[in-house]
């Protein structure tokens, strides 16, 4: 059976309409074949076997249905059927069938009457003649006869045919004559039937057969049917329904999930904003470009359509959100957060454009930082202030504070920057393997590489140009020294952070310090000369009482120094090993600060405790603890040795004789050095300041004690104090030299202000050998190049000073000695004696007494101050040498001169030196070749004449005049020397 | 930095050792209280300007060293010193006891019309004090010196003291008592200012310096 008959028979209400629509059309009905197979019988079988009872009309017999009846009856058929026409095709209509029933009903009753009526018209032993003569007659028979019974009606027509004229011969002859006919017919068809009954029973039999298999086939069929019944019942339909559910859950499933994504596009923004709170970046725009692809495969729905334009505004809204987590990381770097803004860039395909982002922000993080670091110290600040002019307007004790607070928000701009590359690096190299091939991405990773490499240095130089912009603004050179100390400090501090930052060396704000130092240092300088300028004026020039081992060391200013000045210290090698150890340990040191969160290099400026040394990472003065047995004691004695003082001259080694502006230089130089410390890169221009303190010291103790010098002084300096003098006096145009002060008092009986130039000179050349005491350690601190300036200060200053001695020495023995009573007495002598004399003249005795005064006043000075043998020395070489030129002087004036007179001048000057030996102590006394070289020229004969007089030119033109004319009796000698000695005079 | 003044003074910082002249003298220029100084070598100096009845005037001042041994080098800054804080330390009855002889040096060496200010210091120190407020007001008046108590550590009165100090000099020159361009009088005038005030010297010069010059 067909699959689509099933549906139709049995479930087909089940199904949707649509369905039944698609299949209505392949049916075919069969069922009609069968029944048609089941009309191909005359009878109606179904009718025939109807029970019903019947009873046989000839036997009297019952029968239960009409088919048995009808069976019967065929045994009563003895009408011979030959004449009729029985064989009627099998489809006949039921008119015919009526009229063989009729026909033979007929003639069945026919033959009925005939029993009752004349007897032998059921036998069946008819004759021949008979048999003719009853063919006869049915020829006579007219065909209308014949005609069906419903079309003709035989009494009728025969009533018709009756001829017009009756009569009742007629009749009777016709109604026999029909008689006739109707016997022999009837007889035909008895004949006939049962010349027909065998096959007719045989037929019937057939029949019965067909009846038997189609009862048989009816019941296979309706049991086929029933089992085709079942088993569409129990399988096919069961199976279907269950297709039929799952296709319904699918059409409902699929229905939900467009609920669903409905539902979930719908609370889109919700779910972003949310994951965004939760930092799942990633996520949210994962979310987000899900949606929209969602929304776009799904257009079909209205709603969807209005969302993904909802959908493209929260995507844009999610980057600016994004946008503003990227630009916290400027401040605050996170890496999980960063690696969650990457992951979500990268989603987006922005990672490229992310990046300069980033980049701007971090330019304007360096803006915004600087802004806000420096607005809290001004007030009334509006926000179109430019950073330059805010940065003017910070009050200046506030600056230091400023400068911290800004060095500090920039650095964490910068920490954050780095942490960023940092950050990039590390991921780049884990990832670089997986995606090797990605040639697209990699050349994206280049770049951003490079980008961020860039971005070091573009970043710092924001920086600096910020805090350059901020110093510039202040006016650096007003601010006290400790806090200079600290912004330098600070400053420090950001280039080594630099350097760890970007490798670089910060040469712009490296070259900004050094400007803003030399002019800070300069200023600074101008006022520790002024100071000075102010302590020399009233300096008292009297000996500071320190400890005969006092140096430069024992001064506080210099305690961080001491360890460069151990002998043994080999300072250049130790002091540049420390130094790049420093360096070294601030680089780990810094960038510790960069992987740190809170901390910033800085915060130590913050501490009130903090000292410079700290500040600026020098090593703590290890030494002092060393040494801190002796130190402290010799601190709070103050150097002062009390015993010293009483020592007399002579016995005193060397003395210290110091000054209270001597002691005030030398800080200052510590200090100076201090500040060279914290600026290696100016020491050469600090030292060179150093030097001018010295200059104008020297300068000023020169210009003090020389003013009254009223001798000539052409053999007092020495080419080096000459030129030493004409430098310093170059320089000190720029100073204005210290007024000469008038409280000192120089008296006969203070021999003039000895005492005070003593302190002055002395003072000088001790700070002369504190200076030298540093050279070594300043040429550690200076550049290689730089140190053939030092040496050159050292040998054309600090070894010239002490030649001071004899300018300064001279004015007070000049003034102590008298010269003009003492040349007086001399031309009061005669030197034209015939004999030698026997006793010295007596000017000598008058200048032995003014030395022996000399002497005492000297021993006065010397309580009061150390005079060791040097000072000793040089007074008295001062004094020698102007008994010298004195003697010269008063030979020279002798117009007339025997031997007898050179030799009593011999005489006397000896008397004079041995005097002036003991006295003195000076053995042997300086300078008395000047005099005996003199006196003993007027030996010489004439050609050794003439070449002492070319040669010696320390004499005057007058003492050589004075020569020739009492040693040349000869007048053309003395006129030929005299003009020798007139044309050296032109010549030189 | 203006360094435009009016005057200039001449101060003097004198006291025995340890009274805290120098920690005086540095608080008042600005500088941090440090608790263990050491003792001054010599002399140091300081200067600020200040403001003074509407006169900015330049105090230079020099801070002498306490210990008798200076004495030689300290004495030759007296000269000429317009004003003076003798110092002493409350805590200290020896340098309450010297300041008599301190006194005396200043009034002979630097000039007879020096304006001295006694200053009792370390007055933070109350625990230990040993001269009292009264004794030390008693001894101001007998020598006709001003008086303060001073904390150099909190900086109480040290401002105050400079300033006082200041103040009765500038009044003295005002009144004429004082003259402004006498040589050794300690004080000059400075840059900001014409020598309009210098006009009553003359009628205020004693008979006997002109006696002197004859």
């Amino acid at each position: 059976m067909d699959f689509a008959e099933f549906i139709k028979q049995e479930r087909l209400e089940e199904f949707p309409p649509a369905w039944i629509a698609d299949v209505k059309g392949e049916f075919v009905f069969e069922n009609e074949n069968y029944q048609i197979k089941t009309e191909d019988l005359s009878i109606d079988y179904k009718d025939l076997i109807k029970e019903a009872k019947r009873l046989c009309i000839v036997c009297n017999k019952v029968f239960s249905n009409s088919y048995s009846y009808l069976v019967h009856n065929i045994d009563h058929l003895t009408i011979p059927l030959d004449k009729l026409n029985i064989e009627v095709p099998l489809q006949q209509n039921d008119s015919q069938k009526q009229q063989l029933h009729y026909s033979c009903v007929n003639m069945l009753t026919e033959e009925m009457d005939n029993r009752h009526g004349p007897p032998g018209v059921n036998s069946r032993s008819l004759t021949a003649a008979q048999s003719a003569a009853e063919l006869e007659v049915l020829k006579e028979i007219e065909n209308v006869y014949f005609t069906p019974p419903s079309e003709f009606n035989a009494a009728r027509y025969a009533l018709e045919h009756v001829p017009s004229y009756t009569n009742c011969d007629e009749i009777e002859q016709m109604f026999t004559k029909l008689k006739r006919q109707q016997q022999v017919v009837s007889g035909k068809a008895l004949h006939l039937i049962s010349q027909q009954r065998d096959n007719c029973d045989r037929e019937f039999g057939e029949i019965q057969n067909i009846r038997q298999q189609l009862s048989e086939t009816l019941s296979t069929c309706k049991k086929a049917r029933e089992k085709l019944r079942s088993a569409s019942n129990h399988l096919t339909i069961s199976t279907f329904v269950i297709l039929a559910n799952v296709r319904k859950r699918q059409i409902i499933k699929s229905v939900l999930k467009s609920l669903d994504l409905l539902r979930s596009l719908r609370s889109v923004e919700k779910d972003v904003a949310e994951l965004i709170t939760k930092k799942q970046y990633f996520e949210a725009i994962e979310l987000i470009m899900q949606s929209k692809k969602a929304a776009s495969n799904n257009k079909e729905y209205k709603c969807i359509a209005d969302l993904a334009s909802r959908l493209q505004d929260t995507l844009d809204m999610t980057e600016e959100k994004l946008d503003s987590v990227l630009s916290s990381m400027c401040y605050n770097f996170d890496p999980i957060v960063f690696a969650k803004l990457k992951s979500a860039y990268d989603l987006l395909g922005k990672t490229q454009a992310a990046m300069e982002q980033l980049h701007m922000h971090y330019s304007s993080a360096v803006n915004e930082s600087a802004f806000e670091a420096v607005k809290p110290f001004v007030d009334n600040v509006s926000m179109e202030t430019k950073f330059q002019e805010l940065c003017r307007s910070v009050p200046t004790t506030k600056a230091p504070l400023c400068l911290l607070n800004l060095c500090e928000k920039l650095f964490l701009v910068m920490r954050s920057y780095y942490l960023l590359v940092n950050w990039y690096s590390k991921h780049e190299e884990s990832s670089m393997v997986t995606n090797v091939f990605d040639i697209e991405k990699n050349v994206s990773r280049e770049y951003i590489k490079q980008k961020l490499k860039g971005g070091l240095i573009r970043i710092w130089n924001d920086v600096q140009g910020k805090v350059s912009t901020f110093l510039k603004s202040l006016g650096l050179e007003e601010y006290p020294f400790e806090k200079f100390i600290q912004m330098l400090g600070i400053l420090r501090k950001l280039t080594q952070v630099a350097e760890v930052f970007c490798g670089d060396t910060s040469d712009l704000l490296r070259d900004f310090i050094k400007t803003q130092s030399v002019s800070y240092i300069k200023n600074y300088h101008k006022g520790r000369m002024e100071e000075l300028k102010l302590f020399l004026e009233n300096e008292g020039w009297e000996q500071c009482p320190v400890k005969s081992t006092f140096t430069l060391l024992n001064l506080q200013e210099f305690k961080q120094f001491k360890r460069y000045f151990k002998p043994k210290n080999d300072i250049g090698t130790s002091s540049q090993s420390s130094s790049s150890v420093h360096s070294l340990d601030n680089s780990v040191y810094i960038s510790k600060y960069f992987n740190e969160t809170t901390r910033t290099p800085f915060e130590m400026f913050r501490n009130e405790n903090v000292t410079n040394d700290d500040i600026f990472g020098l090593e703590p003065e290890s030494e002092v603890s060393e040494e801190s047995d002796d130190e402290p004691e010799e601190l709070k004695r103050d150097f002062v040795d009390d015993a010293d003082v009483q020592n007399s001259p002579s016995k005193v080694a060397h003395s210290v004789i110091v000054t209270n502006t001597t002691l005030s230089v030398l800080r200052n130089c510590g200090q100076y050095l201090q500040i060279t410390r914290y600026l290696p890169q100016i020491a050469l221009e600090v030292i060179m300041l150093m030097n001018q303190l010295f200059d104008y010291y020297f300068f000023t103790v020169h210009l003090f004690f020389t003013s009254d010098l009223d001798v000539a002084s052409s053999t007092l300096y020495t080419s080096k104090l000459n030129l030493l003098l004409k430098r310093i006096s170059n320089i000190e145009d720029s100073f204005s030299s210290p007024s000469i002060p008038e409280h000192l008092e120089k008296t006969e009986a203070n021999l003039h202000g000895l005492s005070e130039r003593i302190v002055g000179v002395e003072s000088i050349v001790f700070l002369a050998k504190q200076f030298e005491i540093l050279q070594p350690y300043l040429e550690s601190i200076v550049a290689q190049h730089q140190r053939m300036i030092l040496e050159h200060f050292r040998d054309n200053t600090l070894a010239v000073v002490g030649d001071l001695r004899m300018p300064v020495y001279m004015a007070s023995a000049s003034k102590a000695l008298d010269a003009r009573s003492a040349l007086i007495a001399m031309s009061q002598v005669r030197w034209d004696v015939k004999t030698v004399a026997e006793e010295h003249s007596a000017y000598v005795d008058m200048i032995v007494r003014k030395i022996q005064v000399f002497a005492l006043r000297l021993e006065n000075i010397s309580q009061k101050i150390t005079l060791n043998v040097d000072i000793v020395n040089a007074v008295w070489g001062m004094v020698a040498k102007f008994i010298v030129h004195l003697l010269v002087e008063g030979f020279s004036n002798a117009s007339k001169c025997s031997n007898g007179g050179r030799g009593l001048m011999q005489l006397d000057y000896r008397q004079l030196f041995v005097k002036l030996e003991k006295i003195s102590g000076l053995k042997p006394i300086p300078y008395q070749d000047y005099v005996d070289r003199y006196v003993k020229a007027y030996y010489l004969p004439r050609n050794e004449l003439e070449e002492f007089v070319r040669d010696r030119v320390e004499y005057s033109n007058k003492h050589l005049i004075a020569l020739i004319t009492c040693a040349c009796e000869n007048k053309r000698d003395r006129q030929a020397l005299s003009s020798a000695v007139e044309g050296r005079e032109a010549a030189m | 930095m203006s360094e435009s003044y009016e005057y200039l003074f001449k101060f003097l910082v004198i006291g025995s050792a340890g009274t805290g002249k120098s920690s005086l003298l540095n608080n008042f220029i600005g500088n941090k209280f440090k608790e263990d100084r050491c003792h001054t070598i010599g002399v140091e100096f300081g200067s600020k300007i200040v403001n003074i009845g509407g006169k900015s005037t330049k105090l230079q001042i020099w801070d002498t060293a306490g210990q008798e041994r200076f004495r030689s080098v300290t004495r030759s800054y007296y000269r000429g010193a317009a004003g003076a804080l003798l110092v002493y330390d409350v805590t200290s009855r020896d340098s309450f006891n010297a300041l008599a002889n301190w006194l005396r040096d200043a009034r002979t060496l630097a000039s007879p019309n020096i304006v001295i200010l006694l200053v009792g210091n370390k007055k933070d120190l109350e625990e230990s004090r040993e001269v009292t407020f009264t004794e030390a007001s008693q001894f101001a008046q007998d020598n006709e010196l001003m008086f303060l108590e001073t904390s150099a550590k909190t900086g109480e009165n040290v401002e105050e003291a400079f300033l006082k100090c200041s103040k009765t000099i500038l009044a003295k020159i005002e009144t004429g008592e004082l003259d402004p361009e006498r040589i050794g009088s300690g004080i000059q005038y400075g840059t900001g200012t014409s020598k309009r005030l210098g006009a009553p010297k003359r009628p205020t010069r004693t008979p006997s310096d002109c006696a002197c010059r004859v």
